[in-house]
C-alpha cells in the first residue's frame, strides 16, 4: 500500500465528503432554525441536478450558468414549499412536518419521474474542468478539485455570515429562541422562510455539482439522504461545524473503507454512528437543547 | 397536545352487524383471495405500531426491522427446523423481541427527532446486514421455500384457509391491543405522550415504559412478518427496507393515529388501493404520495376519525 | 306457491343454458409479469408490448382467440409473488412469461410449482432457475451464459490481464464465479476484484485501485446506474484510455441516459440484439419500432419467442393441458426472430441459443435511432451455457 495511493483516496474521501457537507449544512440549519427534519432534502438535491440538466440540455446553457442558477431555482422551490405548506403545521409537534416532508419527497420524485421519464439523463463535465491536474505527487481530476474549492468557499462563507453579519446573528438567535426574537419585533416567519430557502439552495447546489459524476435519475436523492442523516447525527444537529466535521468523517470512512475493509465499506458509517450514539448521543457538536 | 383519547368499542354497536360479515367474507370481496390476507397482515403490523406512535408518541422510522426479522426468523425456523407453524411464528417473535430490546434501548436514549433518525439508520443497517449475510437470508434473492405446515389435520395450502388463520390471529391481536391501551399501562403511555416531564415527576420511569411500548409494537410487527412469510412462501429483502418502515407510518397517519382502528383501516385501505391502482395506472406511487401529503396537511386526525366526526356528530 | 316453482325452474333452466357456453369459452390465456412502474419501467415495457404484438397477430388457437393478461410487479419480489398468485388463481392463466428480477422470478417459479402451471422465465438471470422444478423453463439468457460468453471470447480477443468490479449481491457474485472459471479456461489472468455495493454513486476509489493493477481489460459486472457510474469514473480517471472495458449487461437506455460517448468502444455480451444476423429480425424490429417508437431489446425478443413457442406447443399438443404442452416444448428445436436455432433441453428445462458479443459504436457511426451496437462475435450455445447437471439439480417427472 503505497503513500501515493492512500493520498489519492484521502483526497477522494474529501471530495465525497464535500457533498455530504453541503447537504448536511442545509439539513442542519433547517433543523436548527425550524425544528423540521427535512426528509425532502434528497429530493431537493435531485431537483438541483435536474435543473442543471434542463438548463444545459434543453436551453443550451453552459455549465457555469447551471451551477449558479440551479441552486437559486431550488432555493425558490424551497421557499414556496415552506411558505405554503410547512408553515401550516408549525403549531403542531415537529414530527408532523417531518412526515409532510417525507410525503413531499415521494411527491417530488414521482412528479419528476412523470415529467422527465424514469430513465437516466446525461450530464457531462464541462470542458474547462476535464482532465487532471498533476500535483507532483499525484494526479487529481480537476472537477473534484473544483468541488472541494466550492465547498470550502461556501463553508467559510456561511461561517462568516452566521458569525459576522446582523442577519446571521438574528438567525442564530432565532435558533436558540425564536419566540424571543419574535417578541423583539423581528418578523421571524420571514427568517424561517429564508433559512429554508438557504438549506434548499445548498441541496440544489450539491445536486448540480454531482450531476456530471453520476447518472441523473429521479430517485438519486434517496440513498444519499440516509447517509446525510448519519452525518448530522455524528456531527450534531444544528451545528454548522458539526456538519463540516461529520461530512469529512463520513466521506473518509466510506472511501477508506473501500481500501481497508471492502465488504463493509457501506456498513462502516452505521457502526460509527452506533458508537457515537452509545458514547455521546448528541454527536460531536450537537447542542443539548436539540435533544428535544 | 390533544386530550387523552381512549378508544371505546365502536360507539354504535350496529357497526358490528356489517363489520363482522365483512371480515368473514373478505377474501370473496377482494379481487383475489390472497389480497385479504395481506390486508390483515399489515393491519396487525399497523395496530402494534400505533401503540408506539399513536399512544406513546414515538415516531419510529425503523419498524421494518421487526417485520423483516419476524419474517426471516419464522421462515428460517420453518425451513431449517421443519418446525410446526405456531413454533415458527413464536420463534420469529422471540428473535424480533431480542433485537427490539437492543435497538429500543439504544434508540430511547435519544429523544424527539433524533429518535426518528436513529431508528431510520438502524433500519438501513439491518437491511445491509441481511443483504450481506446471504448465506442466511439469501441476500437480495430473498428466502425461498417457506413451507406452510399444517396445524394438526388442517392443511393451509389454500389461500382461503390461510386467511382464516390470519383472521383469527388478527382478532386475538385486536383484543390484546385493546386490553393494553385501556389498561393503566396504556393510560400511562398516553400521559407520557402528552407531557413526559410531568409523567416523570409523578414517578413514572418513562424510559421503561417507552421500552416496553417499543417491545409490544415489535411483537405485533414480528407476528405480521411471520404471517407474511407464510403468505408468500418466501421472504423478500424489501421487508427490511426503509420504504416498508415508511409504509406503516403512512398507513397509520392516513388511518388516524392513536385510535387503533385508524391504522387498521389505513393499512387495509392502502394495501387494497395499491393493488387496485397498480392495475390501472403506472403512476400509483404518485397518487399515494398526494394522498399522504393531503392526509398530513388536512386530515390530521386521519380518515377514520374525520369520517366518524362528520357522520356521527353532525346531527 | 306454483309461481315460485316456475320461477325457480326457469332460473335453473337458464343456468343450464349458460353452462355449455361457459364450458366452450376457455381460451388459452397468457400471463405476463414485468416491471411497468418505477425507475426500471423503461426496460420492462418492451416485453409485454412485444407479446401483445405477437398475440394480436397470431390468430385463433384451439378455436378461440388467445387472451393476454399483463401485470406490473414494480420490480418488487413480494409484489411479483402476489401477481403470480392472482394470475394463476384468479385470472386462471395457462402460462406466465417474463418477470425481471431474480428474486421475483424465483418466487414466481415456486408459485408455478405450487399451482402446477407453467412459468417461462425470460428476464431474470439467476441460474437457480435452471432445473428448478418441472413447471419452470428458463428462456433467453442466464448469468452463466453472460459471464462465460464474456470470459471465453474476451480472453481470446481482448487481452490477458483482467480486473473485475462486481456488484455486491447475488447476481454479481454469480457472474464473478462463472466469469473467473471461463477466464481460467482460456488462460487469462485475474489480477484483482472489488465488490461494490449496489447504488454506489462514487466509483472513484475502485477505479483507482483497478488502475493501479494495470489490467488489459476492466470488466464491470454490474448493470444500470452502477454501470453508468463506474464507466463515468473510468473515463474521468483516464482508465478507459489504458484498458478495454467490458460490461456484463448493458442496456440501450443506459447508453441513451449517459450519452454514447461514455460507452464508446465498450464490449458487452447479449443473448440477442436487433441487429443480430437472424432472418426476420429486421422486419420484427421495424414492426416493433413502427408500433412503439423504440427498438426492441433482448428482453422483448426473448418474451416474444417464449410466447410464440408456447403457442406453437399448444397447437402441436392439441390441448392446453399443462403436461402435454410442457412435453411438447422440451427437446424442441425452433427458429424464430430470437434464436436461429434455439433448443429447449429436457434435462434441465433450459433454452439454449448462440450468444453474441457486442461493441458500442462511436457516436459518428450511429446511423439510425437506437443503433448503438455492432455485433463482433459470437459463442456457440453449448459452450456459453452450463452443461447438463452443472448445478447438481435434477428435475423430477410430473
Amino acid at each position: 500500500m503505497d503513500i501515493q495511493f492512500v493520498f489519492i483516496q484521502l483526497f477522494n474521501g474529501l471530495a465525497l465528503g464535500s457533498f455530504y457537507i453541503l447537504l448536511s449544512l442545509g439539513l442542519t440549519i433547517i433543523f436548527g432554525m425550524l425544528g423540521v427534519v427535512n426528509f425532502a432534502h434528497g429530493a431537493l438535491y435531485m431537483l438541483g441536478a435536474y435543473c442543471g440538466y434542463t438548463l444545459v440540455q434543453v436551453y443550451s446553457g453552459n455549465f457555469w450558468i447551471a451551477v449558479i442558477l440551479s441552486p437559486l431555482i431550488v432555493a425558490l422551490i424551497g421557499i414556496v414549499m415552506e411558505s405554503t405548506l410547512l408553515r401550516k403545521l408549525y403549531d403542531l409537534p415537529h414530527f408532523y412536518n417531518l412526515l409532510l416532508t417525507f410525503g413531499l419527497m415521494i411527491f417530488i420524485e414521482e412528479l419528476i419521474q412523470i415529467i422527465y421519464s424514469p430513465m437516466g439523463k446525461p450530464f457531462n463535465t464541462p470542458k474547462e474542468l476535464l482532465g487532471s491536474i498533476d500535483l507532483g505527487f499525484m494526479l487529481f481530476p480537476k472537477y473534484r478539485l473544483f468541488i472541494l474549492g466550492i465547498t470550502l468557499f461556501l463553508a467559510i462563507g456561511i461561517w462568516l455570515f452566521m458569525g459576522k453579519t446582523k442577519l446571521g446573528a438574528i438567525i442564530r438567535a432565532g435558533t436558540d429562541d425564536s419566540e424571543m426574537v419574535d417578541a423583539l419585533g423581528i418578523d421571524i416567519s420571514k427568517i424561517f422562510t429564508l433559512v429554508f430557502g438557504m438549506g434548499a439552495g445548498l441541496a440544489g447546489l450539491a445536486g448540480v455539482l454531482a450531476a456530471p459524476l453520476q447518472n441523473i435519475f429521479p430517485y438519486m436523492g434517496m440513498g444519499i439522504l440516509t447517509e446525510t442523516f448519519v452525518v448530522v447525527i455524528i456531527g450534531g444537529m444544528g451545528s454548522i461545524f458539526g456538519s463540516i466535521l461529520g461530512g469529512i468523517i463520513v466521506g473518509e470512512l466510506i472511501t477508506m473503507g473501500v481500501i481497508f475493509w471492502p465488504p463493509m465499506a457501506n456498513t462502516l458509517i452505521y457502526i460509527f454512528m452506533a458508537a457515537v450514539l452509545l458514547l455521546r448521543p448528541r454527536g460531536f457538536f450537537g447542542r443539548v437543547k436539540f435533544f428535544e | 397536545m390533544g386530550k387523552l383519547r381512549m378508544p371505546s368499542l365502536i360507539k354504535n354497536r350496529w357497526c358490528l352487524v356489517w363489520l363482522i360479515p365483512l371480515f368473514i367474507f373478505l377474501p370473496f370481496l377482494t379481487p383475489h383471495h390472497s389480497l385479504a390476507s395481506e390486508m390483515l397482515i399489515f393491519a396487525i403490523f399497523a395496530m402494534g405500531y400505533d401503540i408506539l406512535f399513536g399512544y406513546t408518541g414515538l415516531l419510529s422510522f425503523g419498524h421494518a426491522i421487526f417485520f423483516g426479522a419476524g419474517a426471516y426468523s419464522s421462515g428460517l425456523i420453518l425451513i431449517k427446523l421443519q418446525a410446526p407453524l405456531l413454533v415458527g411464528l413464536l420463534g420469529g417473535i422471540f428473535v424480533s423481541l431480542v433485537i427490539a430490546l437492543v435497538v429500543g434501548f439504544l434508540s430511547i436514549r435519544v429523544k424527539g427527532i433524533y429518535f426518528v433518525m436513529v431508528t431510520l439508520a438502524f433500519c438501513q443497517m439491518f437491511y445491509f446486514i441481511a443483504l450481506k449475510w446471504s448465506g442466511l437470508t439469501g441476500g437480495d434473492n430473498g428466502l425461498h421455500g417457506v413451507p406452510r405446515p399444517s396445524i394438526g389435520p388442517i392443511h393451509l395450502d389454500s389461500e382461503i384457509r390461510l386467511y382464516y388463520l390470519v383472521l383469527m390471529l388478527f382478532v386475538l391481536c385486536l383484543f390484546l391491543a385493546l386490553r393494553i391501551v385501556r389498561s393503566p399501562f396504556g393510560r400511562a403511555l398516553q400521559s407520557l405522550k402528552s407531557n413526559e416531564d410531568r409523567a416523570k415527576s409523578i414517578g413514572f420511569n418513562t424510559n421503561h415504559f417507552k421500552l416496553i411500548s417499543f417491545l409490544i409494537s415489535a411483537f405485533f410487527g414480528a407476528l405480521a412478518g411471520g404471517l407474511y412469510a407464510l403468505h408468500l412462501n418466501f421472504v423478500p429483502l424489501e421487508t427490511l427496507n426503509i420504504m416498508t418502515s415508511g409504509d406503516v407510518v403512512i398507513m397509520s397517519i392516513i388511518g388516524g393515529i392513536g385510535t387503533l382502528y385508524g391504522p387498521i383501516f389505513g393499512a387495509m385501505l392502502l394495501v387494497y388501493l395499491k393493488n387496485l391502482l397498480s392495475a390501472w395506472t403506472e403512476q400509483w406511487n404518485f397518487i399515494m404520495g398526494i394522498l399522504f401529503v393531503t392526509s398530513v396537511l388536512t386530515l390530521r386526525r386521519g380518515i377514520l376519525v374525520e369520517v366518524k366526526q362528520r357522520l356521527f356528530h353532525k346531527r | 306457491m306454483r309461481g315460485k316453482i316456475i320461477i325457480i325452474g326457469m332460473i335453473c333452466f337458464l343456468f343450464l343454458l349458460r353452462a355449455p357456453y361457459a364450458l366452450a369459452k376457455d381460451p388459452v390465456k397468457v400471463g405476463v409479469i414485468s416491471v411497468l412502474s418505477g425507475p426500471l419501467a423503461v426496460v420492462g415495457k418492451g416485453e409485454p408490448d412485444a407479446i401483445k404484438m405477437l398475440i394480436e397477430g397470431y390468430g385463433p388457437l384451439l378455436g378461440e382467440k388467445v387472451e393476454l393478461v399483463i401485470k406490473d410487479h414494480a420490480y418488487s419480489p413480494g409484489l411479483a409473488v402476489e401477481r403470480a398468485k392472482e394470475l394463476y388463481e384468479k385470472d386462471k392463466v395457462d402460462v406466465i412469461i417474463g418477470c425481471p428480477n431474480s428474486a421475483a422470478a424465483l418466487g414466481v417459479s415456486d408459485q408455478a410449482a405450487k399451482n402446477k402451471k407453467l412459468f417461462i422465465s425470460t428476464d431474470a438471470g439467476t441460474c437457480d432457475l435452471i432445473a428448478r422444478n418441472p413447471y419452470t423453463i428458463k428462456w433467453n439468457y442466464n448469468d452463466y451464459m453472460l459471464a462465460t460468453t464474456v470470459g471465453l471470447w474476451g480472453a481470446e480477443h481482448l487481452g490477458k490481464r483482467w480486473y473485475t468490479i462486481t456488484s455486491d449481491y447475488a447476481w454479481g457474485h454469480d457472474l464473478l464465479k462463472y466469469f473467473t472459471a471461463a477466464l481460467k479456461k482460456k488462460g487469462g489472468e485475474h489480477v484483482g476484484n472489488d465488490m461494490v455495493a449496489v447504488g454506489t454513486a462514487d466509483y472513484s476509489p475502485y477505479i483507482l485501485k483497478a488502475a493501479k493493477a494495470n489490467p488489459d481489460v476492466l470488466v464491470l459486472l454490474n448493470v444500470g446506474k452502477d454501470a453508468v457510474n463506474s464507466t463515468k469514473a473510468a473515463v474521468e480517471y483516464g482508465l478507459k484510455k489504458k484498458a478495454k472495458i467490458v460490461h456484463a449487461l448493458l442496456f440501450e437506455v443506459d447508453i441513451k441516459g449517459a450519452g454514447i460517448d461514455i460507452f464508446e468502444g465498450d464490449y458487452t455480451a447479449a443473448s440477442w440484439n436487433w441487429v443480430a444476423p437472424i432472418p426476420g429480425v429486421r422486419k420484427f424490429a421495424d414492426q416493433f419500432y413502427e408500433r412503439y417508437g423504440d427498438r426492441p431489446i433482448f428482453m422483448a425478443a426473448g418474451g416474444y419467442s417464449a410466447a410464440l413457442q408456447y403457442l406453437e406447443a399448444v397447437k402441436k399438443a392439441g390441448t392446453k393441458e399443462q403436461v402435454p404442452v410442457i412435453k411438447a416444448l422440451l427437446n424442441h428445436t425452433f427458429k424464430d426472430i430470437f434464436a436461429d436455432p434455439g433448443f429447449v433441453r429436457a434435462e434441465d428445462h433450459l433454452q439454449l441459443a448462440k450468444s453474441y458479443l457486442l461493441k458500442v459504436k462511436k457516436a459518428s457511426d450511429v446511423k439510425e435511432k437506437e443503433d448503438y451496437f455492432e455485433i463482433i462475435g459470437s459463442v456457440a450455445a453449448e459452450e456459453a451455457n452450463p452443461p447438463v447437471g452443472f448445478f447438481g439439480r435434477k428435475i423430477g417427472g410430473f
